[in-house]
């Protein structure tokens, strides 16, 4: 290598380290208060190491810390999140492929149309059909349940994830459906024993687009969850704004934040190569 | 057992006609081939056939039966696709019990007409691998297998041997004709190889852009090719075509040459006036001095292909082969004496292109 393109090297990986450092501070400051007590994390500055670390701000953020009247931490509000999420997503995975199947590989009139439809669809910011949505709801007598945060995740999910499911169908022979046809299939019968088996790969990408997109939801979960199925994220945001003793515990905060933040965390470390085809499926044919 | 009758059938898509106004009877017990190259329309009219498309005009009976708007599962047929179309995630048995399982037979049927098919098709050591762990032969053959589960009463084979090498195309061809044998039921075979065709079919229906051009059989294709478009595509090295005058019922000049063609089976009454004169590579021969029946022409080039060779000559500034023993092709002279042998010439309107 010359010495000029050593240099260039040394730039380039100057600029990425300091872009990557620039983008961890959050994350470090949030791990370095949470490991503090609260006296400590309300004095020292931000930037500097706990003197004893421990993890007593996680467990009362999970069990103890309040949020309004309620003092039971937010662990309870971690398996809203987590129903929420399951539910959200297996019910618009399914009926992606679902979509996706029929757009892709069934005769349909007009798929092309409904494509474009969708794509509008995927871009449509979710601001403009929150006060319709609400009504709805609140006319079929669901607003603020399990099943209307659900159906609106599903909803606003499906466009998307339709269309990934759709990109990867188009890649399929269509002799296959034919096969199928002439064996006696009908269009049910074919998505569920044909399709769906050769689905894991496409449904991983999606899945995990639709779990971290439903998981770190906030606007949906405050405005259509209800006190019940308040999801987790809804819930830090409370508790970062009661002080039950007057002064805000910054640990506490930074630690239910981590603990928020950590399955959608989890999830692109353990899956980080499907999640770039995740990114990429959307754009990039099959 | 089916006789299939196809009747006024038009497909199209857009503007694009694929299928013009075709018609076509099948007999009961046929094996009939399709031929024709890629774009002529014959893959549309198997998938009508099955099915699968739907036709904008006309009608298909099996048996006198209008099928014309059934679903393809409804047809009783059995199907066989180039890409063996598999389905991954089962197993070779899962794959042929599917058409089984989902109408819902019982466990024991799936068994035995599997166990039937494995049998004679011979893959019943393949039985539990899945498409991915076997070879393309072996895949055919499940999907083969996989079509005669059902009890079709006509089968469909849409190029099935083009993704195979040539040994194991060799081989599976005398299989299926094998089978069709065996089965004793209708199957109509799609092929763009003319090879294929002939050593296959009881009669092949020749497709160009959308129109049937002869259905015959194999033989009375070759020999007696209906439309120019037929003695072109049909054998290998191709008909030499020739541009000449009918100057009498029996006698063809091209340029200043004059070719007899005195025991010619005219289709209709000879009229005088410009033909296209084709003949058979391996019915020309090369005669050691002019006769009377000699023509004069230039050698040109020399290709052997191993068994024989093909000499390339050029009459009144047109060209023609001869497929010749190579013996016969050593040391030629540049100027040749041609001789035709009558079976070998076919006749055609230079406009219309059908046989005279």
């Amino acid at each position: 290598m010359t010495p000029a393109g050593r240099a260039g090297r040394i730039g380039l990986y100057l600029f990425l380290v300091t872009t990557a450092l620039f983008f961890a501070i959050p994350l470090v400051i949030v791990v370095l208060t949470a490991l503090k007590d609260a006296d400590e994390a309300r004095g020292a500055s931000i930037f500097l190491l706990p003197r004893s670390p421990d993890l007593e701000a996680f467990s009362k953020a999970w069990s103890s810390a309040c949020i309004g009247r309620d003092c039971n931490g937010i662990g309870g509000r971690f398996w809203n999140s987590v129903v929420i999420t399951a539910l959200a997503t297996s019910i618009s995975l399914l009926l992606a492929s679902l979509n996706g199947f029929a757009l892709a590989l069934w005769n349909l009139r007009r798929a092309g149309l409904v494509l474009g439809l969708l794509l509008v669809g995927a871009f449509v910011p979710y601001q403009i059909m929150i006060y319709p949505l609400v009504r709805m709801f609140a006319v079929g007598g669901i607003h603020q349940t399990l099943a209307a945060v659900v159906i609106v995740h599903v909803l606003f999910g499906l466009p998307i994830l339709t269309l990934i499911f759709r990109n990867y169908y188009v890649g399929l022979p269509p002799e296959l459906i034919k096969a199928a046809r002439v064996d006696g299939a009908g269009f049910f019968q074919i998505w569920r024993l044909v399709i769906l088996p050769l689905s894991l790969n496409v449904a991983i990408v999606a899945g995990i687009l639709s779990v971290t997109g439903v998981w770190n939801d906030y606007l949906l979960g405050l405005i259509f969850s209800g006190q019940n199925w308040q999801p987790m994220t809804v819930s830090v945001a409370s508790l970062s704004a009661t002080a039950s003793s007057g002064v805000p515990e910054q640990n506490v905060n930074m630690a239910a934040t981590l603990l928020t933040a950590l399955p959608p965390l989890l999830l692109y470390l353990l899956s980080g190569k499907y999640f770039v085809r995740g990114v990429t499926a959307g754009a990039v044919k099959g | 057992m089916t006789r299939v009758r196809i009747e006024n059938l038009v497909r199209s898509y857009g503007a694009h006609a694929v299928l013009k106004d075709i018609s076509l009877d099948i007999a009961d017990g046929e094996f009939l081939v399709l031929l024709g190259p890629s774009g002529c329309g014959k893959s549309t009219l198997l998938s009508a056939i099955a099915g699968l498309d739907q036709v904008q005009a006309g009608r298909i009976l099996f048996d006198d039966r209008d099928v014309t708007r059934l679903e393809p599962s409804a047809r009783e047929i059995g199907m066989v696709f180039q890409s063996y179309a598999l389905y991954p995630t089962m197993t070779a048995r899962a794959n042929m019990a599917f058409a089984l399982r989902v109408v819902g037979a019982s466990r024991a049927e799936q068994e035995e007409r599997v166990r039937w098919a494995a049998d004679l098709l011979q893959i019943g050591h393949l039985l539990d691998r899945k498409p991915g762990q076997l070879s393309g032969g072996q895949r055919q053959r499940v999907a083969i297998g996989r079509s005669l589960v059902r009890k079709a009463r006509l089968f469909l084979f849409d190029e099935p041997l083009s993704n195979l090498d040539a040994k194991l195309r060799t081989e599976m061809r005398n299989e299926i004709k094998a089978l069709h044998e065996r089965l004793g039921v209708t199957f109509v075979f799609v092929t763009h190889d003319q090879i294929e065709a002939m050593t296959l079919a009881t009669r092949i229906a020749v497709m160009d852009a959308g129109v049937i051009q002869q259905v015959d059989t194999p033989d009375e294709i070759y020999r007696r090719p209906a439309t120019r478009f037929v003695a072109d595509f049909v054998g290998a090295p191709a008909m030499s075509f020739l541009e000449g005058e009918l100057v009498a019922p029996d006698r063809v000049r091209i340029g200043e040459n004059t070719v007899a063609v005195p025991d010619y089976a005219w289709r209709s009454a000879p009229r005088t006036g410009s033909v296209v004169f084709g003949v058979r590579p391996e019915r020309v021969s090369v005669a050691p001095v002019p006769g009377t029946a000699t023509v004069a022409a230039r050698l040109r080039g020399i290709e052997p292909h191993g068994a024989d060779t093909l000499v390339w000559a050029e009459l009144s500034g047109q060209r023609l082969s001869a497929r010749l023993t190579p013996e016969a092709a050593a040391g030629l002279p540049q100027s040749l004496h041609l001789d035709f042998e009558i079976e070998g010439v076919s006749l055609f309107d230079p406009d219309s292109g059908a046989r005279l």
